[in-house]
């Protein structure tokens, strides 16, 4: 056997296994959304795409992932160059905070939240007793919850994905642009940042799929009031149970992630190829 | 005009000292070399200037101002770097404009102009709009040292600049780096462990050992005149030989372990046990036989060298390493003659503080 037929048959496996999990339902998801009763049908994209309220549920699935990434970037940069110009004893630690979110289960961290932000949580307490909200204020089923639940899950994506690219990159850079007449923070900003830019284009891609597919967070979080896509296609096949609509729904939704991932992947890949 | 004044510089990491009192002053258009084995602290003294290490103690002053509270980029210094540093994502021209971009030095025309002359000064004009990385190593050197020029700085410094290249490229370089000092006149600061490269390049060597100024000269006279016993051996590859002196002045004689006596030149020859210094190309192999002034020793090893061979050979207890022509060639085992010019012997004291 050559070396080309070996690898094929070492890959045939993990090829497999990933046809029958993950292209033949997607394949029959796709297949799901244009059916109708007598055949070939899309009324379901033309009633999802017409109606406001389902148009409004796609928008807000965007903008809170945008602002969910963004946020995550704002913190996961300076997170991630601290981390990268610790000791390594310190590194680890901070590996390990940053990362904790993820060893607990989603559902009790994000009771976590209901209790923290509810009417007489934590938060809302506090922003009480600094004479910052009302009486009745209540972060629950607000966008604001979804958001800081989905940054605090996803924050490790974007950080992990920064410190990988600070830590190969030479401190003499930062030391040649200091002595070059940069003060620190226009080194960061003419050096560091362009430098540490495909590692925050990766972690945006992560934190941006999976914040625009996440289910159990906004599910909680947002309550029934503030669907997110996910959130609605759950609703269709559980309480509806119109499963080609849902379908159309998810569609929807792979089809936007990719519309906004691959130009955006392509820009910045252009840019640092 | 002194252009770099360090006063007393004691630098400790942790509760660890490198650095114990160092004070050197640099005229205005001298190339000084800091020289020193690896961990000795010329490369942490070199920081200390440029302003990217602070001091423990002592403080650091750059044509008359005193910087040693200021961060490196309000010093008039250029910095070029063992990795050289060059920005990737930058090409070879932004990289040379960038410290004259960030320094607001002149409008873009006079920016451009100057780069285009720096690149010429380094000949890579045909390569101002590649990226570092499409560049061979010697050729990312000379955009580091273009772009650590380009701004005319008070002081240039060098952290081990030319020890990435390879032997070829490395004497090029130094040619080079010769030639600009001579045109630019800029006070440079050179940090290096290759003691022939601070020979070969420096108005002025200061040798570091263990965080402290061991000697400072001109090179001929830190060659000529060592005043340790680590001067001798770190300069130019010197055999140390205790002895015994008898005598005074023209009659002064060395008399070693093994009894064998050698002529002194003597002036500065005091009666009592002392340390020989001897330089291995100072001393000429004989065929063995009764030479006057001669010390018997047998060859142990010989390498060839080319022009010249290497020898290891036994005196008394101790092992000299001779460089000898090789116009007379003795093997392993032979019995030979030292000849040593007693004028170039330096005497040196027999232990040191």
């Amino acid at each position: 056997m050559s070396d080309r037929t070996e690898n094929l048959v070492l890959v045939l496996p993990g090829l497999l296994l990933l046809a029958l999990a993950f292209l033949v339902p997607i394949g029959q998801m796709l297949v799901l959304s244009v059916e109708g009763e007598n055949g070939f049908t899309l009324a379901h994209f033309s009633r999802f795409l017409t109606d406001s309220y389902y148009l409004g549920v796609l928008w807000r699935t965007i903008r809170l992932s945008i602002v969910i990434t963004a946020i995550c970037a704002a913190i996961g940069f300076p997170f991630a160059y601290i981390m990268a110009h610790v000791g390594p004893r310190i590194r680890l630690w901070l590996v390990l905070l940053v990362i904790l979110p993820l060893m607990t289960s989603v559902v009790v961290r994000t009771f976590g939240w209901m209790v923290l932000l509810g009417r007489s949580g934590l938060v809302p307490d506090i922003l009480r007793d600094l004479g910052l909200a009302g009486r009745n204020f209540s972060l629950m089923h607000t966008e604001a919850a979804i958001v800081i639940g989905m940054v605090q899950v996803l924050l490790p994506f974007m950080t992990l994905s920064i410190l990988g690219i600070l830590t190969r990159l030479d401190p003499r850079l930062e030391e040649a642009a200091r002595t070059m007449g940069c003060s620190f923070l226009k080194t960061i900003r003419t050096v560091v940042l362009p430098l540490a830019l495909p590692g925050i284009v990766a972690g945006s891609l992560l934190v941006f799929t999976l914040s625009a597919s996440s289910f159990v967070t906004p599910n909680l979080l947002g309550g029934s009031r503030i669907q997110m896509l996910a959130t609605s296609i759950y609703r269709q096949v559980t309480q509806t149970l119109d499963w080609p609509f849902a379908a159309a729904q998810a569609t929807i939704l792979f089809v936007g992630v990719l519309l906004i991932l691959i130009p955006y992947a392509r820009l910045t890949g252009a840019r640092n190829g | 005009m002194v252009d770099v004044l360090l006063k007393d510089i004691r630098k400790s990491f942790g509760s660890m000292e490198v650095l114990h009192g160092i004070s050197i002053e640099i005229a205005r258009g001298e190339f000084v070399s800091l020289l020193g084995p690896s961990g000795c602290g010329k490369t942490t003294l070199l920081r200390i200037i440029a302003g990217l290490e602070g001091v423990s103690q002592g403080s650091v002053e750059i044509a008359g101002q005193d910087v040693t509270r200021l961060p490196p980029e309000k010093r008039d210094i250029a910095m070029m770097f063992q990795s050289y540093a060059l920005l990737p994502h930058l090409s070879v021209a932004e990289n040379v404009r960038f410290p004259l971009r960030m320094r607001g030095i002149g409008s873009r025309e006079e920016q451009a102009e100057r780069v285009r002359a720096a690149l010429e000064t380094v000949h890579l004009s045909a390569f101002a709009e590649r990226r570092p990385r499409q560049l061979s190593g010697g050729q990312q050197q000379r955009v580091a040292l273009a772009r650590a020029i380009v701004s005319n700085p008070k002081v240039l410094l060098l952290d081990e600049p030319l020890s990435n290249l390879d032997a070829r490229l490395r004497e090029d370089m130094q040619v080079e780096l010769i030639e600009m000092h001579k045109r630019l006149g800029l006070t440079t600061v050179f940090v290096t462990h290759d003691q022939e490269e601070a020979l070969s390049l420096s108005d002025r060597i200061v040798l570091i050992q263990k965080g402290r100024v061991e000697q400072e000269g001109t090179p001929s006279d830190i060659y000529a005149r060592p005043a340790t016993h680590f001067a001798s051996t770190f300069l130019g590859t010197a055999n140390l030989v205790a002895a015994e002196i008898e005598g005074h002045g023209e009659n002064a004689a060395a008399r070693l372990a093994d009894g064998q006596v050698l002529p002194l030149a003597g002036a500065d020859a005091q009666p009592g046990p002392a340390m020989l210094a001897i330089r291995q190309e100072d001393v000429t192999l004989l065929a063995a036989g009764s030479v006057e002034g001669a010390l018997r020793a047998r060859v142990r090893t010989r390498v060839y060298l080319g022009a010249r061979s290497r020898y290891v050979v036994e005196l008394s207890d101790k092992e000299l390493r001779v460089l000898a022509p090789n116009d007379s060639v003795f093997e392993g085992g032979e019995d030979v003659m030292l000849k040593i010019d007693p004028a170039r012997i330096r005497i040196l004291p027999a232990k040191e503080t």
